[in-house]
Parts: C-alpha cells; structure tokens; sequence
C-alpha cells in the first residue's frame, strides 16, 4: 500500500543504520527486525 | 518491532493491545522516519544486523529473499556458511523473486491492459511492467459495429496507450520482432527487452491479403479501416444485396458477423431501402456460435429469421469472383452481392509463429485454469491463446476471456514475485452482449468450462441490454485510461 508519493527508494541493503539514535529500541542481540506499517 | 508512521504513542499502545502484539509498537508521528527509510510503501521491512549493517530492505518481500537474508545475518554471527544458496537451492520463480522483476506483456489490447493494470497496483515501483504495441492507439474493437453504422466516431473507441505511462506503466510504440524464450528476452524493433515474466497477449491477426479480391470486393468487419468502408458503402446503398461472410474458423467474437447482420438490417430500414434489400449471412457454422449450447444458436437463427435476415450455415469459402462480384463455396455454389462484408482468416502474429510458443492448432497452447504455456514465468492470453474445452471445441476468441484471464494470470505473477501462493485459476466464465438493432440487444453468459458444455444463461432481448453495452464501453474506456 501506498502512503506517500514523496518518498525516496528506501534504505538499501549493505549501508549502515543506528537505530538508537533514530529512536528505535535495539531490542534482539541477533538483530532488529523494523516493520513499517499502517493499523488496519 | 512496528513503526507506524503517523501514529502516535496512545494510538501504538492501543494498536498493540487491540492485536496483543508481544514486539515493540513505535509512533513515527511526523513520517521522517518513514522517509527517510522507505520508498513510502507499507509493509516495508529493514532487518539490521548488531553491529547496524541494513541486510534486508524491502517492500512486501518473498519469503525465499527473506529467509536467505536471516540465514546470512546468522551466517554471520556463527561462522558457519549458509546452507541454502539463491542459486543452487531456489527454484527459478524465487530467483525471479527475489530481485525487482520486469514483466514484459506483448500487446495493448484488452488482455495486456487489464494485466498491466493489475500488476501496477499490485506490485511496487521497483517492478517494471511493460507494454508494447506496434499502434499508438487502443482500439475498443467491439465498438467497431457502432462505428459501421455511423453510431459511433473514431475519437470515440480509442485511447493513446501512452496514458499508460501515468499510472506508472511503461509503454513501448513499436513492433516486437522476437521473442527469445532460451534467453528470455524480447526484441523490438529498436530495442531489446529482458523478461522475468512474459504475458503474451497480441491477439489474432486478420489476413484479408490472403483472399485474392478481397481488397477489391469486401469490406473487413474487423478494422478500422473496414469499418469505415462498410459505414460509406451503407451511406451509399439505394438497393441490392448485402452479405455477411465468415471466410473461415475460428474468428473472434462470435456474434459479430450476426450482431453485424442485425445491425445493417436495422440501418437500411431506417434509411427506408429495406424492402428494396436482401441481407444473407454465409458461414462455415452449422448454427450461430456453436461453442453454445443449440438453444442459443437456435434462437439467433430465429431472430435473423424475424427480420428477413437469409442464413446460410455450412457454407464453406473457398474464393471471390471480383469481377462478378461473386462468393464462392467450396461445392461450387456461386452467390452475387452487391455489398460484401466479410471477417477474414485470422492467424496468430506471425512473431508468435517464430517463437516456438505455437501448437498443432495453430495458437499457443495454455493450461485452460493458469493460462501457463510450457515455458516457465511465460504465460500467454486471449485470442493468441488457445483452450481446449470438456466439449473437445475450443474456447471462444472473445474480448472478455481475455479480460478475466489477464486479471488471473496478474494475481499469479504478483503473487510469486511476493512469495505467496493463493493459487488463483480462469474459471471458465464469460458473457456476450448481442447487438440485435433499433436499440435493442440480448444477453448470454456463464461458465464455458463446465462439462460436458458450456452452461450459460441466455437473458431475454431487450433495451436495457443495448444500454448495458453502451455502459460497459463507457466503463472500459474511462477505467483503463
């Protein structure tokens, strides 16, 4: 589903991202899996 | 963990509590996030290692693509290698799967358009989806006989396929040239275009060329151009003999030759030359769509019958007598007119001929619920396509099994390319407006699979019935473009 027309393409595979200090918990020691999604 | 872009933290909490989600439930209230992270589509799933590597980045992603990424970021963490690699262990399809996928559809009729359509708003942007035709223009062929008789202009029944382009589409003018399965890839004239999914659907091809005096003696029922000559040659009509002619089988639109008959019956008695006129229709049937059941053929031939209209069954072409005027059948018999309106052989386009994609019948065999031909991720619709029947006859060339198929064989492609499997099949079902004049029309349809004949519902003519026509035509036009 569409949300927004002024996005870009999206974080790619293979590039670095902190989620802490974007504001997410780091919650797995294996990983972080971040969903982005809408309430149905 | 969920992030909800635009949510806030009391609609997150209700959010995990109305699903009893056991992962954090974050509020992007502002959406920088969401923009920052993704192409603006939702779901859209990042898998970051510890030590902050983005391993996985998609948008409804397939669970091949999926699994593999999890299996390398433990790979990573353990030492020990994968055991299952892309391109050992995957099948073909989630390979195709696992990368943005080209879909490549041959043909903007209506089988190509309603694909092309259906997977734009099934896939995301990183899917290309093309169309290529060698017309600039979609043409509503159906509306061809209101264009013979002068219901209807050209500006009317036509569409620039480059309006595909606005609904993220990417359409391409010119004429394929090959198709290359072994490679998989398709030529066009001026460019070469990879496949991971090809949809065949350029239709059936009229050759009037292939009847000597054609050119010379009959106006085709099937083009523009014909259309045109017929609507003339009617304008200019004082008396005489008007014939419908079917050269051979199979034809598409199965109606057509009669809704023709009943069209031109109801000008020349508005025109007031009726009853200086006869109309004959001459065909290879042995009754009026014979895929139907009798009843239906039996009463078209009663209503041609009403009107005057001459029905010739079993009347097998063999040549034109320019010179005379004449139509001649295979045993010989000769028959003059003054007005000749003919549908011409029709064949499969002759890249499809080339391909390697053709059966013994002449047209690309395809599983009859899947519309799959033995090429993998290659699928072909419509009238190019052929459908061997529980009654042994084939499927009907028609506009709208072309129509449903194209939806079916879109929700498999997207279907794989997402990873799912919902298994979605061509039923069978079609119906057929019958244009029968003075603003009236009849009705058909219903299941062609079912066995052992099709069981179709035959609607009782009617005004309502033209208007549904004329509605489904606005509907089509202004849907699709």
């Amino acid at each position: 589903m569409k949300v927004l027309d002024e996005s870009g393409k999206g974080v790619a595979a293979g590039s670095k991202l902190d989620l802490a200090s974007l504001g997410l918990p780091v919650a797995g020691r294996r990983g972080t899996l971040v969903v982005f999604w809408k309430r149905q | 963990m969920y992030v909800g872009p635009f949510e806030t933290t009391e609609s997150c909490d209700e959010w995990k509590r109305e699903y009893d989600l056991a992962f954090p439930v974050v509020p992007d209230a502002d959406g920088a996030l969401f923009r920052r992270l993704t192409s603006g589509w939702v779901p859209w799933s990042i898998l970051v290692a510890p030590d902050g590597e983005v391993v996985f980045s998609e948008n409804e992603f397939d669970e091949a693509g999926f699994g593999a990424a999890i299996s390398q970021l433990l790979a990573k963490q353990t030492g020990v290698a994968p055991t299952a690699t892309e391109s050992t262990q995957r099948t073909p399809a989630a390979r195709r799967a696992s990368k943005a996928a080209t879909v490549v559809i041959l043909g903007g009729g209506v089988g190509g358009i309603v694909a092309a359509h259906n997977l734009r708003a099934s896939l995301g942007e990183e899917h290309r989806i093309f169309v290529i035709d060698r017309s600039p223009d979609h043409l509503f062929q159906s509306s061809l006989l209101w264009l013979m008789v002068g219901d209807r202009r050209e500006h009317q029944i036509r569409r620039p396929l480059e309006r595909l382009t606005r609904r993220g589409i990417e359409f391409v003018h010119d004429e394929v040239v090959e198709i290359d399965l072994e490679r998989r890839l398709v030529r066009t004239r001026a460019r070469t275009l990879d496949f991971d999914y090809l949809i065949v659907a350029l239709g059936a091809r009229t050759v009037p060329e292939s009847i000597e005096g054609f050119g010379e003696m009959a106006h085709d029922l099937y083009s523009l151009e014909g259309s045109r000559g017929i609507k003339n040659a009617l304008d200019a009509f004082t008396g005489g003999k008007v014939g419908v002619l079917v050269t051979s089988m199979p034809f598409k639109c199965p109606a057509a030759p009669y809704e023709a008959a009943f069209l031109v019956e109801s000008f020349l008695r508005a025109k007031g030359v009726r009853d200086r006129s006869e109309i004959h229709v001459y065909t290879p049937e042995h009754q009026p769509m014979p895929v139907a059941p009798a009843a239906l053929g039996a009463s078209i031939v009663e209503m041609l019958s009403a009107r005057g209209i001459q029905y010739h069954p079993l009347f097998t072409f063999q040549k034109m007598r320019p010179e005379t005027r004449e139509i001649v059948a295979a045993d010989g018999h000769a028959e003059k007119v003054d007005l000749l309106i003919a549908v011409p052989p029709h064949q499969a386009p002759e890249v499809v001929r080339s391909s390697g994609l053709l059966g013994v019948s002449g047209w690309i065999p395809v599983d009859p619920g899947t519309l799959r031909t033995e090429h993998e991720g290659v699928f072909a619709i419509g009238d190019v396509s052929t459908v061997r029947l529980p009654s042994g006859k084939s499927l009907p060339k028609a506009g709208v099994f072309a129509h449903n198929q194209a939806v079916v064989v879109a929700r498999q492609i997207a279907d794989e390319i997402r990873g799912r499997r919902d298994g979605a099949r061509f039923d069978g079902g079609g119906y057929c407006w019958i244009e029968l004049g003075d603003g009236r029309a009849g009705f058909a349809g219903g299941n062609f699979y079912h066995d052992p004949e099709p069981r179709l519902r035959v609607a009782r003519p009617g005004r309502a019935w033209h208007w549904g026509k004329v509605a489904f035509e606005k509907w089509w036009l202004r849907r699709w473009f």
